[in-house]
């Protein structure tokens, strides 16, 4: 029922098997999921590949593009994380990139958003807070607890305020995965719906057609924000490992 | 890439969708279990392609563009910096010489004035003294003949006298008397 309605906002996230691939009796078939992150990949390719094919003093459009997204990254990182955070900077930048252009992607029509799969983003979030808890232990070794116990507390409000802080903790990867993934399923869901509507609506729908616009122009946005609020939460999580004081 | 769309386009009906796979469930996508080793192992295959790709291509040929760009423009600006010295220094040398300049052609005004005002000086000075000395002289002189004149006045009356008491009486006065009697 949900495949034969076009005007299912939901259908647009189905996922549907284009190569049948089993290994181990495990289903790893290459999806529409898999192609718009193959996809994703490519565009960030294409992008690095032809802004750097031809490197010069006074960079010339596709170059600045490729430079401004480096600097902007770079910047970000050394603004959250500091000097320290030069060595996971290929990890942000890439985050970046790849967040930014499946988020893109998934705007335009009859594409499949890959970042609207909770799976996907938790997957990163996930990746993230393994990989922050492990390098702030391994920095900060045991002192790294301290971030539960944020100094100048005294020490009878520690009962209440420890749990509260490890509760907060063990809640960022959901939060960061949750969050980015519901703007990307609500924001396309509404589009798709409002697109129904004009379809709807024959001639009467230029309304929901120029609310349409309005809404793609802030998804717009949105996929550009989302993947910066994903980096730049990954930059704060990483200077929270590194410097778990402040 | 639009022929990679326009085949997937092509293909998607045909496609056999997962949860239409087992139960019609109606629930989200996101929720189908069964997608997330497919979608898990795509992901670390696309997603470690490209953090290779960043890491190793894109990072170092970005950073060094961005590290040259940076030092031509730091050498650059050294470069600018060190010509402005440069001016600054010669217009300080070229203002130097110049105050210099002139103060030396005033210098030069100066003491030629002063040599012009001292001859000249000089000069009125000598002339007085001849104007003073002929003056002098002058005087001197229409002296002499002030009393040379009044000599000969005198000798001139005294033989005039003496010719006309002459004609007129027998006795002649001496120069004497009659020197008494003029005075």
């Amino acid at each position: 029922m949900a495949a034969d309605n076009p005007i299912d906002p939901i259908h647009q996230f189905e996922i549907s098997k284009i190569a049948d691939i089993q290994l181990g009796g495990i289903d790893i078939s290459f999806t529409n999921s898999s192609l718009f992150m193959v996809f994703a990949l490519a565009a960030t390719m294409a992008l690095f590949v032809i802004g750097l094919s031809k490197k010069s003093i006074i960079p010339n459009r596709m170059q600045m593009l490729s430079e401004l997204s480096y600097n902007f990254i770079a910047n970000m990182l050394r603004d959250q994380v500091g000097d320290q955070g030069r060595a996971y900077f290929p990890f942000i930048f890439s985050l970046f990139m790849f967040i930014f252009f499946c988020n893109f992607i998934g705007l335009i029509p009859y594409t499949f958003t890959v970042t609207s799969h909770l799976i996907v983003t938790f997957a990163f979030a996930g990746l993230i807070f393994i990989a922050v808890t492990i390098i702030g232990f391994v920095k900060n070794g045991l002192g790294y607890l301290r971030i539960f116990y944020p100094s100048g507390i005294p020490i009878f409000l520690a009962p209440l305020i420890v749990p509260i802080e490890i509760i907060s903790y063990l809640s960022k990867p959901i939060s960061l995965s949750v969050r980015l993934c519901a703007n990307m399923l609500a924001g396309h869901s509404i589009l798709k719906i409002f697109a129904g509507f004009i379809v709807m609506l024959g001639f009467l729908g230029f309304a929901p057609l120029v609310f349409l616009v309005v809404l793609y122009a802030l998804e717009t946005l949105i996929a550009a924000l989302q993947a910066y609020i994903f980096t730049i939460l990954t930059c704060i999580y990483l200077n929270d490992a590194l410097h778990p004081d402040h | 890439m639009k022929i990679l769309l326009k085949a997937f386009l092509l293909t998607a009906p045909i496609n056999f969708v997962y949860a239409a796979e087992g139960q019609k469930s109606a629930g989200l996508p996101q929720m189908d279990i069964a997608t997330f080793p497919s979608q898990l192992f795509w992901l670390v295959i696309t997603f470690s392609l490209l953090y290779l790709f960043m890491w190793k291509f894109v990072i170092p040929r970005l950073g060094a563009t961005i590290e040259e760009r940076r030092d031509k423009i730091s050498n650059d600006i050294n470069d600018a910096d060190n010509l402005n010295t440069e001016a600054t220094d010669i217009l300080k040398k070229y203002d130097e010489q110049m105050a210099s300049a002139s103060q030396e052609s005033n210098e030069i005004i100066t003491n030629s004035k002063k040599a012009m005002l001292d001859h000249l000086e000089t000069l009125k000075k000598e002339n007085e003294e001849k104007v003073n000395s002929l003056i002098s002289e002058s005087q001197a002189k229409i002296k002499a003949q002030e009393e040379k004149s009044k000599i000969e006045i005198r000798n001139a009356t005294l033989d005039t006298v003496k010719a006309i008491v002459s004609r007129y009486i027998e006795n002649i006065p001496s120069d004497e008397e009659i020197n008494k009697k003029l005075n």
